[in-house]
């Protein structure tokens, strides 16, 4: 509970509402509007400067589509305690994110629910600093 | 009479005393503690005082008597033992951390009000703009110190490193006594050519030949090729790294701006933190070409067929083409 205090206090002294785009502006991406959608994990590419988190949905026709998540790259999602290794393919989830604006299956991902554990990228913005 | 002559005297006596102690307490080291707003307002004085960085750099320099060079020796004392992995301590993306990013206490010329002005229009008016950042160019110093990312940082008895995650980024700080280079030598870069000096366990720095750029993405000003910067970093505690930052421009700033920066050492007793190569061609995801409005937008997805036959957008389909 600490650790997420202070995590939030952070972001809020951080002015960290959206995401922090590591390398473009969310001009893309529509923040008026969140998406939630569930499906399983089909690959995490775990790189900088951003990661990806494919998710693939199946809709209502039993077609699949391919959703992509953006988030910060590796040492960020290591600071908020998401590694490579929990998200291995076939990986039942939840995600939220906020969806392209152009209509592709792409979104800025805001947070996930995993084996019932709820994970957000962007708590890897929080300082927790080394002990004196 | 002669007794008011004598209070007269002490009085005067006293002034200068304090008019002293005042001139040499704006160049000592002032805390980022209660009285910061104080202390601020003091250090940007200070920095106005000189026409341009190097005449602070070599003021400061002269005072040091030089500085005082380091050895091996001195590499495990606190004040030089800068090991460890480190991020930006707060402030966002604003290049004053005491501040939005939004807002700025810069000191602006027409010129670089102007130039403001036009990123918020652009933002207004498109809701982003196109980062150079998104190839992979380097974010340019100053702006360097406003990144988020992971950094980590080496004191050597001759150099110091300064490093940044993003874009495998290392500023050099030379501290041996060298020269910059030579004007008809010399030429802008995102990082320039920076050297240094050590006094009472300050590293104090002059960086210049450097190319222009913005101090952060949004609305914050940009800088010209003519800036110029003198750092004086400090180990403040144990974990913490600080740093005066006094930018001159005459493009852009009618006085130096002058702001804080700071870095956390961050808790990795795991060692899972490191800091890893950051390439934009490692994920085709993270291709991102320039629009025609000046936003920004992703190119080609892997997880996608047909880019252009989905996306809405007409500079993807042109892209595609």
């Amino acid at each position: 509970m600490k650790r997420l205090l202070r995590h939030s206090l952070f972001l809020a002294s951080m002015g960290v509402v959206g995401a922090v785009h590591a390398h473009h502006s969310g001009a893309m991406f529509d923040d008026t509007k969140v998406i939630e959608l569930t499906g399983v994990v089909k690959e995490f590419q775990y790189t900088n400067p951003h990661s990806w988190l494919l998710v693939d949905i199946t809709n209502s026709d039993g077609s699949v589509t391919t959703w992509g998540f953006e988030a910060e790259g590796p040492s960020t999602l290591m600071r908020a305690g998401i590694r490579k290794g929990d998200l291995p393919p076939g990986t039942p989830i939840t995600i939220r994110g906020n969806p392209m604006k152009d209509g592709r299956s792409g979104s800025a991902w805001i947070d996930a629910v995993v084996n019932g554990k709820t994970i957000n990228p962007r708590n890897g913005f929080a300082v927790i600093p080394a002990a004196e | 009479m002669t007794e008011l002559k004598a209070a007269a005297r002490l009085s005067l006596f006293g002034i200068l005393l304090v008019a002293a102690d005042a001139l040499t307490a704006q160049e000592d080291w002032l805390a980022k503690d209660a009285n910061w707003n104080e202390h601020k307002t003091r250090l940007q004085a200070f920095g106005e005082r000189f026409e341009n960085a190097w005449e602070l750099y070599t003021y400061l320099q002269e005072t040091a008597n030089g500085g005082n060079a380091l050895t091996w020796e001195d590499m495990p004392k606190p004040a030089y033992d800068w090991s460890g992995v480190y991020t930006r301590t707060g402030g966002g993306l604003s290049f004053d951390p005491d501040i939005r990013a939004n807002e700025t206490t810069a000191k602006l010329t027409e010129a670089g009000a102007s130039a403001r002005q036009r990123k918020i229009d652009l933002i207004t008016s498109t809701g982003g703009e196109y980062d150079p950042l998104s190839d992979c160019r380097p974010p340019s110093f100053p702006r360097w110190a406003t990144e988020p990312f992971l950094h980590e940082f080496v004191v050597t008895p001759n150099q110091t490193w300064l490093m940044n995650e993003m874009v495998n980024d290392v500023r050099r700080v030379y501290t041996d006594g060298r020269a910059h280079t030579l004007p008809e030598d010399a030429y802008a870069s995102a990082n320039g050519d920076t050297i240094g000096f050590w006094t009472d366990g300050m590293l104090v720095t002059h960086t210049t030949y450097l190319i222009s750029g913005q101090y952060q993405r949004g609305t914050q000003p940009d800088y010209s090729d003519r800036v110029d910067v003198v750092e004086r970093w400090k180990k403040v505690d144990g974990n913490t790294l600080e740093a005066d930052y006094w930018v001159f421009d005459p493009v852009n700033l009618s006085e130096p701006w002058y702001t804080r920066q700071s870095w956390t050492q961050l808790a990795n007793d795991d060692d899972l933190l490191r800091l890893r190569y950051w390439d934009c061609r490692e994920n085709q995801n993270n291709d991102i070409l320039e629009k025609n409005d000046g936003t920004s937008q992703f190119s080609d997805f892997d997880f996608i067929e047909n880019d252009a036959a989905v996306s809405t957008d007409e500079d993807v389909k042109q892209a595609a083409e």
